[in-house]
């Protein structure tokens, strides 16, 4: 880790001005992910603006919606009753995440911003378009087995690690930003991105913008969710597939739903398709296997992760039909 | 037969606990010696070739920074023969040798060592090293190679060794079984991982004395292998291991970090500490082999074996032979006219693998006692039954009666335990809701081994008693069950009594490994104490004549007082004795080796362990619901501590079943898997309420306590009987560990 | 001390490389600490390690089991270093130095944290407790008297992590069943494998009632 300047903000003001002087400057909050990456000498920012003392803490309602400061600690967030009450979903994705200590530290807007745990971008030793343009994919002809079958460019298959952003983008939250563009509303579906040519970029967040916090809309789903997560144990392990699902549900019949994927894509991957699919379809396992099929529709595996184009319409069949109560 | 209860409660705590709950132990990087400097090891990013150059100008220049030390610019460690590297490969080999030329023999290996003021400093220069490369063409990958094994060197040297082909009756009779079966198992390289990270602060305290706190298993090994290393006297090497933060085997072996550091300490002249990072764990450390294993197995129609034939090849470095004994089991466990066994190595450009808990008999029974489940599913016979059916009632390799063998009561307890009765013969026939649920056992046996060692006492005026060894604790808690078996020999309370170890001061102990320590130092332990209790009688009759000419058997020692036996009222304090002779203390060293008489046996532990396991069919997940374990380990020293270790065995053998796995990316002969979020280890989620079960039945042929060891057997067989669970839930008979939900959907 | 390796004395490389290099590490200069004409005189006086030693420490001030400290610290020590490395308080344990294992736990302001993925100088101000702070002279607490009934380590490495996390998770309120517990202290990992003991341990403190 390098030697860097330390600079405590203590207005949002400050901080983006004190971010726009300085090209090699990056916000740290809980730190859970950029102090693990400066110590691998995968980042190497030669300014640390500390912006934990914030206040963008605040977790209230406002209207229709739900609004979670940036800063609120993931630990906070599940905690709290409003939303336990209004949003089991996104708890339940909070808690699937990392440990009690890592949500202790982890902020909302940090869990959106971590970086991949793909194992190439992780070992300065190996090829990773992330992390060195150019260099080459390591995991493309390489151990793939956590990587992405979505969404996927040929310079980078790596997935988005976070379980509170699946949740987040099913449940069509919006990001609230401030910067030099001054302030601005990005729907959480387009926050993240897919990799394409830029793999180096994980999101639409401007250089020098600071994620103020996340909106949620009022919905009917309190009542049928589940975040399923599938991993190597039972837990304190990344997802191999996650699947967020919110169902609606009157007389048996689904009058609404939401469905996204973690583990198999470079952002949080929304499942529109077969949300539309599931509208006004009995809540049954045969719905829910139709369903599924369609959801795979452009999944492609590769040497590594092919399980993934089976354990995924397994994953999402099981989440609906817990987040259905048939089991 | 009267077995233990479930064990809880009572015995008694640990004598290091509470330095352990306080945060007080010290281990290897915690002594803050003065003007202390910190390493940091580089390590290179080649599997094979030769470092061109070195460019270490930044990170001198960079603040902080005392030196960066390479082949370029090391001293030579002058034990270091000059040849460059044993020629052909396997040769037995040597271990590596940090620093000597500029040869890279893996992924990983160490470079150069960057010393500074701070370890922040030290970090960041260690990253401003540059290494380049003439790459060679390195091979790592085991299956490719596979046709490439090789007859152990050992063996070649030595035909009749243990590792050698073996062959009892026809080697193949398998074939022409009635109910056979030819299977292939392969388990992947695994990393010990203990929570410890490999440390060593090295310092020479003159030109010709070195002290090193150091992460090792063995303090007197490592001086004798230092003190060889630098051609200086033994007792001009201190090694201190106080507490041991865990190491399952690799504590076992010298690595080349420490001798960077000493190399480092020496040439800055100051302290060095050095702490790998994880990522270093997986490189330099040994970890146990890639192996695969073929078993050919056949029985006739009611199930009585006529055959079994066990293959092995395990994955070695090119410079350094590791081998180990994989097949053992399969040698003496069943009785069958026919077995054979084939064990072969295959060199790599990989580091040096080295034992890991249950080492290779854990990885052997993975496949033999799969093996025995598929027959019994063959055969349509219960796995429990067929191995009662089979049960060896004498050693058949070696033609030895068993010097203890309890492992039918173990099977018969384990099975009610676990409620085997709920079992069903065809896969798939019990539920839980959605969840499919399944039972397995695996049997594991391990050599109940004793070596030599010296045990120093002192007897103080105050009435306490300090026992001094050089052996180390790497989790078990052997001080504890030293001042136990102590307290019951020399009739003092364990409160009156310190156990000192981890200091190679200390009496003579071997390294801490194979499940002997407490067999070989606790014998030490009653020899030393028996010789105390001679002294004291010697001195008795200066306090009371009436002790004059008295034998050792005629003599009770309780509650630190000697009394005639007969005459209970005759007596007198040890103090008291001390006072007599005008003595401030009474030191006894002795030292203490196997008899004879146990060769005339054979001497194993066993055990049993039995798993229920519920699996998701949809998602593929398993979760361990229960696990029962039973031990035949002779006398329990201290039955809280050793049910411990039995649930520390079967939470690492749900990490060889269910997760460890450490990948290599082949391409780059580099592991990719090598942290603890990516290679994982069992949490406390994945871990269910483990019920112990250890049979009450000495065996005095192994040692005077009765003992016989506990570390492996812990795990041995644990890692079958989850699989095999796997399959009578859902009817996946999953060869190649681990067992992850992509396996089982 | 002298610098030990004769490549570079040989490499005969000129000092405005050496003067880079220096600026170039020492972020602070950058800042408005210091003007970089002040720097640089004070690079060529080869002040360099003195300097930047002195400039790229920041003064912190924390409160570490009931002592408060004024500390100079460099931003990139992580509490973990500071505690083991700076203050000699090797309970908090370094297991791998990268928020994986639990280890390194301690409270900061009464809450679990990693001290391995926490900067010292972030932390200004607050309370931290580790594995020293918790007993009150020779009385231990409660949750340390029920690991050592309990049994609930064995080499005793990730013992202070688990102790730290276990009574978290009790003021947490996520100690109502073995399950809840196995879940919420799934982030300190034991590899002697203590685990069923550390839950019993837990279960007991929980039940007993007392503050912790």
């Amino acid at each position: 880790m390098i030697q860097f300047q330390y600079t405590r903000a203590t207005a949002a003001k400050a901080a983006l001005d004190a971010i726009s002087r300085d090209k090699t400057a990056m916000f740290i909050a809980g730190g859970t992910n950029l102090v693990d990456l400066m110590k691998r000498g995968i980042v190497s920012p030669e300014r640390l603006i500390d912006i934990s003392r914030l206040p963008l803490t605040d977790i209230t309602t406002e209207g229709k919606s739900l609004k979670i400061g940036s800063l609120a600690l993931n630990s906070t967030v599940a905690e709290n009753k409003t939303v336990q009450q209004k949003q089991p979903l996104l708890v339940q994705a909070l808690n699937a995440g990392a440990s009690a200590q890592i949500r202790n530290m982890a902020t909302v807007g940090g869990n959106m911003l971590q970086r991949t745990r793909c194992h190439y971008f992780y070992d300065t030793a190996l090829p990773c378009n992330k992390r060195e343009p150019g260099s080459g994919c390591g995991a493309l002809e390489g151990f793939n087995r956590m990587h992405a079958i979505f969404g996927f460019s040929e310079k980078c298959i790596a997935v988005h690690p976070s379980d509170m952003s699946v949740a987040l983008v099913a449940l069509d939250a919006t990001v609230v930003v401030d910067g030099p563009k001054g302030q601005r509303r990005i729907p959480f579906i387009d926050f993240h991105r897919l990799p394409g040519d830029r793999p180096e970029i994980d999101t639409n967040l401007l250089p020098g913008e600071l994620i103020l916090g996340v909106e949620i809309p009022d919905n009917r789903f309190a009542k049928n969710v589940h975040y399923l997560k599938v991993r190597d144990r039972a837990s304190y392990a990344f997802a191999l597939v996650s699947v967020a699902a919110a169902l609606q549900i009157e007389k048996k019949v689904i009058r609404d739903a939401r469905l996204a994927l973690g583990g198999v894509a470079h952002k949080p991957w929304r499942l529109s398709e077969a949300e539309r699919a599931l509208v006004g379809k009995p809540v049954s396992e045969s719905t829910f296997r139709e369903v599924a099929q369609l959801a795979m529709k452009g999944a492609k595996g590769f040497k590594y992760n092919e399980y993934k184009l089976k354990l995924t319409p397994n994953a999402i069949i099981q989440a609906l039909k817990v987040a259905s109560k048939l089991v | 037969m009267k077995f233990f209860d479930k064990v809880i409660g009572d015995p008694m705590n640990r004598v290091d606990g509470k330095l352990k709950v306080t945060g007080a132990a010290r281990y290897s990087a915690e002594y803050q010696l003065p003007n202390l400097s910190y390493g940091v090891v580089v390590s290179s990013t080649i599997a094979k070739g030769r470092i061109r150059s070195i460019d270490s100008r930044a990170a001198l220049r960079a603040p902080g920074v005392i030196a960066v030390i390479s082949h370029e610019n090391a001293i030579k460690v002058p034990g270091w023969a000059d040849n460059e590297h044993p020629t052909e490969p396997p040769t037995g080999g040597r271990p590596l040798r940090a620093f000597y030329n500029n040869r890279v023999y893996s992924n990983g290996q160490p470079i150069a060592i960057v010393v500074a003021d701070t370890y922040e400093r030290a970090r960041h220069a260690a990253m401003l090293v540059k290494a380049e490369y003439e790459e060679e063409k390195h091979e790592t990958n085991f299956e490719k190679n596979k046709g490439k094994a090789v007859v152990p060197a050992v063996v070649k040297k030595n035909p009749k060794s243990g590792l050698a082909d073996y062959e009892r009756g026809k080697a193949d009779a398998y074939k022409t079984a009635s109910v056979r079966l030819e299977a292939e198992y392969v388990h992947p390289s695994e990393v010990h991982n203990p929570m410890e990270l490999q440390a060593i602060t090295a310092y020479w305290e003159a030109d010709d004395k070195l002290i090193v706190y150091d992460k090792v298993q063995g303090t007197k090994p490592t001086q004798q292998a230092f003190a060889n290393e630098w051609k200086i006297p033994v007792q001009n090497v201190r090694v201190i291991s106080e507490f041991v933060g865990g190491a399952f085997g690799n504590g076992l072996h010298n690595w080349p970090h420490e001798t960077a550091a000493i190399i480092a300490a020496k040439m800055v002249k100051r302290p060095v500490k050095v702490m790998l990072t994880r990522e270093q764990m997986f490189f330099m450390v040994g970890y146990r082999p890639y192996t695969w294993q073929k078993i050919g197995i056949g029985a006739d129609k009611d199930g009585r074996l006529t055959g079994i034939y066990h293959e092995a090849i395990g994955q070695t470095s090119s410079y350094e032979e590791f081998t180990e004994s994989t097949l053992q089991q399969s040698k003496m466990m069943y009785t069958s006219p026919n077995i054979g066994t084939k064990y072969r190595l295959l060199p790599l450009d990989v580091s040096t693998p080295i034992w890991m808990r249950g080492p290779g008999e854990a990885t052997g029974a993975f496949a033999l006692e799969s093996a025995i489940d598929e027959l019994a599913f063959a055969l349509n016979i219960d796995p429990v039954q067929l191995r009662l059916m089979n049960h060896t009632d004498t050693d058949p390799e070696k033609n030895l009666p068993w010097s203890t063998k309890y492992l039918k009561e173990c099977i018969q307890v384990g099975a009610e335990k676990i409620g085997w009765s709920k079992r069903s013969l065809k896969p798939g026939g019990v539920r839980s809701g959605e969840w499919l649920v399944g039972y397995g056992m695996g049997v594991g046996t391990f050599g109940a081994h004793r070596g030599a060692a010296a045990v120093r006492a002192k007897l103080l005026a105050n009435g306490s008693v300090v026992f001094q060894s050089a052996v180390t604790d790497i989790g078990p808690g052997t001080g504890t069950a030293m001042v136990q078996i102590a307290s019951e020999h020399l009739g003092i309370s364990p409160e009156k009594i310190t156990f000192q170890l981890g200091n190679s001061d200390f009496p003579q102990a071997p390294n801490q490994g194979g499940s002997a320590t407490v067999a070989t130092v606790g014998s030490a332990v009653v020899a030393t104490c028996q010789a105390m209790k001679e002294r004291l009688l010697e001195m008795a009759p200066s306090a009371d004549k009436r002790f004059a000419n008295l034998k050792l058997e005629d003599v009770t020692f309780d509650k630190a007082h000697l009394s005639i036996t007969r005459s209970p009222s005759v007596k007198v304090a040890y103090t008291e004795l001390l006072k007599k002779q005008n003595l401030t203390e009474l030191d006894v060293l002795q030292d203490s080796k196997p008899s004879q008489e146990a060769s005339k046996y054979s001497r194993y532990s066993f055990s049993v362990h039995f798993a229920e396991v519920h699996v998701h069919p949809m998602t593929g997940q398993v979760r361990v619901k229960k696990v029962v374990s039973c031990a035949d380990a002779g006398t329990i020293v201290n039955k809280k501590t050793a049910a411990n270790q039995m649930i520390g065995g079967v939470t690492g053998g749900i990490g060889m079943a269910l997760q460890e796995d450490a990948v290599m990316d082949h391409r780059f002969g580099r592991y990719v898997t090598k942290d603890l979020a990516d290679y994982h280890v069992p949490v406390h989620a994945d871990v269910p309420p483990v019920e112990v079960y250890f049979v009450d039945k000495p065996d005095y042929i192994v040692d005077p306590m009765g003992t016989k060891g506990l570390g492996e057997i812990a795990i041995i067989g644990v890692a079958p009987a989850i699989t095999n669970a796997i399959f009578n839930a859902t009817g996946k008979r999953i060869r190649e560990l681990p067992v992850t939900p992509d396996k089982l959907i | 001390m002298s610098k030990i390796n004769s490549r570079d004395q040989q490499s005969g490389e000129s000092k405005s490389d050496s003067r880079r290099d220096f600026l170039k590490q020492s972020a602070v200069l950058t800042g408005a600490v210091l003007t970089p004409s002040i720097a640089l005189k004070a690079a060529e006086a080869q002040w360099d390690e003195k300097l930047a030693e002195a400039l790229e420490k920041i003064p912190l001030k924390l409160e570490v089991n009931g002592v408060s400290k004024s500390l100079m610290v460099e931003p990139r020590v992580t509490l973990l270093d500071l505690l083991r490395e700076q203050l000699n308080l090797t309970g908090t344990k370094k297991g791998c130095d990268y928020g994986q294992c639990g280890a390194c736990t301690v409270h900061v302001n009464g809450t679990r944290v990693l001290s391995c993925l926490t900067l010292a100088v972030m932390q200004d101000g607050r309370k931290v407790t580790t594995i020293e702070g918790l007993a009150e002279g020779d009385q231990l607490h409660p949750m340390q008297e029920a690991f050592l009934k309990h049994d609930g380590f064995q080499c005793g490495y990730c013992t202070p992590g688990q102790i730290m996390s276990a009574i978290a998770c009790i003021r947490e309120g996520h100690a109502d069943s073995e399950e809840e517990i196995r879940e919420y202290m799934s982030g300190n990992i034991c590899r002697c494998g203590a685990y069923p003991n550390i839950v019993n341990a837990i279960v007991e403190v929980k039940k007993g009632g007392k503050k912790v």
